[in-house]
């Protein structure tokens, strides 16, 4: 608004009013117009694949989990709302026998996601996050643990690794060359 | 000294110092992976480059290769250095397999630290990378061979620091391989350094393979207590539970490594069956219904029977804490106690063992190392205090002779020289060294005393003369030497040994000679329990008075006597006489179920403390973690419980100490803060030995040494030093002495599950002569009969011992217990052969 003091007093009042007129006339308008508003939670808006919701473990393609427990997520994360325990599966695999994630704490940062060498840790759309009982906001393994791939469908992080798991024996990864015969001088 | 400038700071070191070293001096770190202090330096992995910008040599170098001289001016920023070192660093990784995340080293991997340090974030090659098989070398280490850097490290540690063989280097070029030549377990006892020293993930721990990573767990900075040496170790835990242990550096003990055995000798603190309930009757109680009829009970029977009717028992595996809180409880109340030994023999070895560690005598391991002799007598390093075999190891690269003189088959990764007799002649044959070695200056300047006991000793006999030879090498080799180390245990040496070798060291050190004496103890805390045990009968003595009924209630703290009592049924038997027997443990004990009142007690993991180790150093363990369930027990496996509460489950234990004092008060609230402070205030009051004892937050990381002389009490100040005398050798009886192995015996490392896959079967050792007179031969099982029962045990021959003599270790897996006694002496016919079927 005009201030200068110079101004005569009417001709502040005749602004003023203007600038009345046009709000309302905005408004008016606005009255015949399609709304912008979506009638949420009868209608649900679909988000981006990449939006930054409620976090789930995927699978590699041939069904496997994919996480290896290796601790990357749970140390990345700001307020540490990861935990999990790691061991050895009979086939060889490194995996989690129990892993947790309290969405009360979560801040849904992705930093997991980023962190993860094996795509495993993923966040989904899901933004629905609110419960009555601060507990059941603890996710145990089996409520993250999905049966596909999430947003990247093939990798298989066995089968770069070197050690050897159901997916491989020595030499047998990608890009690997046979293991080296230590009995003979041969090249 | 020589003078020069590192990254424009100057600084003086030591002639000698690697310009690596010299940089660690200033706070510099300059990248390594083949470079170790204790190892040394072969310039195998190149990442230690620096540039040399003035003096004798010029351009990029290898800090490791290289001395400090004066005028040097080094950059470690150089842009050409800085380049090198990134470009060695993409090299050692062309091959690296993609493995950090299943890869146990990642979080404190240096090669992942250098990797990101040196900003070598992508892989540039495209080609394929060289595999290798791995092998299956035992319990202990897991291989990865894929991840190797070719640093040598573990080549150097296994071979020419330790002296085993049976892992090495294969190989040529790009496909070098360390590992064994077959698959198989590693025989060192040492092998779990090859861990700490791997720059990589090749080897890795077994036990707490894929347990956690390094940001997860809590490291404290810990002891072990599995042998009298008490090296320094660090332990990790993680959810209330220890994971890991592994050494920590300590310039006069253990220098960078420990032993197999101390490493994984931990598990028993979160044993399943460890008891964590106090108990009475064998029913479940509160801790302070339990202390309450305890002290009442305790009370009673010593106003009924004087208070010498209580006995109490301490134990050489306790805190200096919880010794000193015992012996105070029983000055308190009267009672016959602290125990602490067997008996009679035990008592004298290590009392006299503490007494004459006189201060210019004591030498710690690291000074072992620097001896250019050493005589040890009736010690067997490998099992009885294993790290003193690589500090042997190195004084014997530096040119070093080792000789020992014991009746059993010493195995040492390096040559020594045996002189091999029964135990009953050890004497004898010190005695006779002695009197070889001395000069007769020195025995003139004798003090009259000292000149007596030289005196007594006897003259050539049929013993040494079968050894002269070798005798008289060692004499003379002994006569040359400058820096001596006289190593002597206390288990199967008679009485009169360990004041013999103190004997023999001042007199060599009257000569003019440089000489250490190291005493092998029966425990971790041995040193202590001497200093502390007082008049105090031996256990035997004990049990006897309650077989007359003159001790009617025990007290047994954090000891074990089904562990080492030797006369098992008779021990069941006696017992079973006591109106009273309370027992303190942290250990699943067999006494437990014999207690009528039962306290558990926290592991020097939970509740920290002091203890001595055998060359008499005062050395604190931190309070790792709380004590409780392991999160793994209470779960089984699964996640943790989704409910929660204010208490840690399973918690209810106290230090043993806490338990003591409690016990020693009348009312029953006591506090649970001050408590420690109080016993070390009353330690140093009644033992201004322990004057010396600095504050906790001060307390120096190598300890400090207290030397007690005369201090210890004795209950016979008699001449101790009697003349040697050979019992009445008859060619038909041979002696019978137990004894303790690497892995089996110790009582805190056989409840680690595994250690338990190292154990080798328990065998009685045999001289071949003595074999082919009885007609046994290798692995026959044979019937050993005692005045007391029967062991039956598998036979291992070898020349590699004395003759007469039988070996066999008090192992977990033997009921060596119906032996009777630690050293006995049993006629031939005595040794039945029987089939492997027939019951014994
Ligand atoms: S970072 Fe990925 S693989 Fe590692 S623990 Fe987390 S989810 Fe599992
Ligand atoms: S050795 Fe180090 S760099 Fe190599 S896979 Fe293991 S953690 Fe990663
Ligand atoms: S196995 Fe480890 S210690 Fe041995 S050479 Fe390779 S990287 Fe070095
Ligand atoms: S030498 Fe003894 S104190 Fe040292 S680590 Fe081995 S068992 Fe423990
Ligand atoms: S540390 Fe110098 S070359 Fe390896």
């Amino acid at each position: 608004m005009n201030t200068d003091k110079n101004e005569s007093p009417m001709t502040q009042i005749l602004a003023d009013l203007k600038a009345l007129a046009i709000g309302f006339a905005t408004t008016f308008k606005h009255l015949f117009q399609k709304p912008f508003t979506e009638e949420y939670p009868e209608y649900k808006r679909p988000l981006p694949a990449r939006s930054r919701a409620r976090i789930i473990l995927t699978r590699d393609p041939d069904g496997g989990e994919r996480c290896v427990a290796c601790y990357l997520c749970s140390a990345v994360c700001p307020v540490s709302c990861i935990s999990m325990q790691s061991a050895e599966q009979a086939d060889g695999r490194r995996y989690a026998p129990w892993f947790r994630i309290n969405f009360g704490r979560c801040i849904y940062c992705g930093l997991c996601e980023e962190a993860c060498p094996t795509a495993a840790i993923q966040l989904t759309p899901d933004f629905e996050m609110c419960k009555q009982d601060i507990l059941a906001l603890v996710y145990e393994k089996e409520d993250l643990l999905v049966d596909h791939g999430g947003k990247d469908k093939q990798y298989n992080f066995y089968q770069y690794a070197g050690v050897v798991t159901d997916v491989g024996e020595k030499g047998t990864h990608i890009k690997e060359e046979k293991p080296v015969n230590i009995r003979s001088n041969l090249p | 000294m020589p003078k020069l400038i590192i990254d424009n700071q100057e600084i003086d070191v030591q002639p000698g110092t690697k310009v690596i070293d010299a940089a660690e001096q200033l706070g510099i770190m300059i990248p390594r992976f083949c470079y170790h202090p204790a190892l040394g330096s072969v310039g195998a992995c190149r990442v230690c480059a620096v540039k040399f910008l003035q003096g004798p040599f010029k351009g990029v170098q290898m800090s490791c290769m290289i001395d400090a001289k004066d005028g040097m001016v080094v950059s470690t920023t150089d842009e050409e250095a800085v380049d090198f070192r990134k470009y060695v660093i993409e090299w050692l990784m062309l091959h690296h397999p993609h493995d950090c995340p299943v890869c146990d080293e990642g979080g404190h991997c240096l090669l992942q630290d250098m990797t990101v340090a040196g900003g070598h974030g992508l892989r540039r090659y495209q080609g394929k990378k060289r595999t290798h098989h791995d092998q299956h070398l035992g319990p202990l280490v897991q291989h990865e061979m894929n991840r190797c850097i070719q640093c040598y490290r573990c080549s150097r540690f296994y071979q020419k620091f330790s002296g085993y063989r049976d892992l090495g280097v294969l190989q040529i070029g790009e496909r070098v391989y360390f590992g064994r030549y077959q698959a198989g377990t590693l025989e060192s006892p040492f092998s779990g350094n090859l861990i700490d020293i791997c720059p990589t993930g090749v080897y890795t721990d077994k036990p707490s393979r894929f347990i956690g990573r390094r940001w997860d767990y809590e490291r404290t900075p810990s002891l072990c207590i599995n042998c009298s040496l008490g090296c320094h170790t660090v332990v990790s835990t993680r959810y209330r539970e220890i994971v890991r242990q592994e050494a920590r550096f300590s310039e006069a003990v253990n220098g960078h490594f420990i032993c197999d055995r101390g490493r994984y000798g931990f598990f028993y603190a979160s044993q399943e069956k460890r008891p964590r309930y106090a108990q009475i009757n064998g029913n479940e109680v509160s801790w302070e219904k339990s202390i309450q009829t305890a002290r009442d009970q305790l009370n009673r029977i010593s106003q009924e029977s004087g208070p010498g009717a209580v006995a109490s028992v301490g134990s050489v595996r306790s805190s200096l804490e919880t010794q000193a809180a015992l012996s105070r409880l029983c000055q308190k109340k009267g009672w016959q106690g602290p125990v602490y030994w067997i008996d009679h023999g035990q008592e004298m070895n290590v009392k006299t063992a503490a007494a004459e560690l006189a201060d210019e005598l004591a030498v710690s391991l690291r000074d072992v190392e620097q001896a250019d002799y050493i005589l040890a007598v009736g010690a067997d390093p490998v099992n009885e205090a294993p790290m003193l075999v690589l500090a042997l190891r190195q004084a014997q690269r530096m040119g070093a002779k080792v000789c020992f003189l014991d009746p059993r088959p010493i195995g040492l990764p390096f040559s020594f020289q045996h002189i091999s007799v029964a135990p009953q002649a050890m004497d004898l044959i010190l005695a006779h060294l002695l009197k070889e070695t001395i000069d007769q200056d020195t025995i003139k300047g004798l003090e009259p005393h000292e000149k007596k006991i030289f005196d007594a000793i006897p003259n050539n006999s049929h013993l040494v003369s079968s050894n002269q030879k070798l005798l008289n090498a060692v004499a003379n080799d002994i006569r040359l030497s400058q820096r001596l180390v006289i190593v002597c245990g206390t288990d199967v040496v008679s009485e009169t040994i360990p004041e013999r070798a103190a004997y023999f060291a001042r007199l060599l050190a009257k000569m003019g000679k440089q000489v250490g004496l190291f005493y092998l103890l029966p425990g971790a805390n041995a040193f202590g329990a001497a200093l502390l045990s007082d008049d105090a009968p031996t256990f035997g003595r004990i049990l006897d008075e309650i077989e007359a009924g003159l001790v009617r209630a025990l007290v047994l703290v954090e000891n074990d006597p089904y562990g080492y009592y030797p006369d098992r049924p008779r021990l069941e038997r006696v017992l079973q006489q006591l109106d009273l027997l309370l027992v303190m443990d942290y250990l699943d004990v067999r006494t437990i179920q014999d207690a009528d009142v039962f306290l558990p007690t926290l592991t020097l993991y939970e509740a920290g403390g002091f203890f001595v180790n055998q060359e008499g150093r005062i050395q604190k363990a931190s309070i790792a973690y709380q004590g409780g369930h392991p999160i793994s027990q209470f779960s089984n496996g699964n996640h943790p419980p989704r409910s929660f509460r204010n208490q840690i489950p399973g918690k209810e234990a106290q230090p043993a100490w806490q338990a003591l004092i409690e016990l020693a008060n009348e009312n029953s609230a006591t506090p649970k803060q001050g408590v420690r402070a109080d016993i070390l205030a009353w330690l140093v009051k009644t033992h201004p030995l322990f004057s010396k004892l600095p504050p906790d937050n001060a307390f120096p990381s190598d300890g400090i040494r207290i030397n007690p002389g005369k201090d210890i009490h004795f209950r016979s100040a008699a001449d101790r030093l009697v003349v040697p005398t050979l019992a009445s050798e008859s060619a038909d009886q041979m002696e019978l002495i137990t004894v303790d192995w690497t892995f089996g015996t110790e009582e805190l490392s056989t409840r680690s599950p595994h250690l338990r896959k190292m154990e080798s079967k328990p065998c009685v050792f045999m001289h071949s002569n003595d074999a082919a007179q009885l007609d046994i031969s290798e692995g026959d099982k044979v019937a050993v009969r005692s005045d007391t029962g029967i062991v039956s045990i598998h036979v291992t021959i070898t020349d590699n011992m004395a003759p007469g003599v039988l070996i066999i270790p008090r192992h977990q897996r033997l009921d060596w217990q119906h032996l009777g006694a630690s050293k006995i002496t049993v006629s031939k016919d005595q040794i039945r052969k029987i089939r492997e079927e027939e019951p014994c």
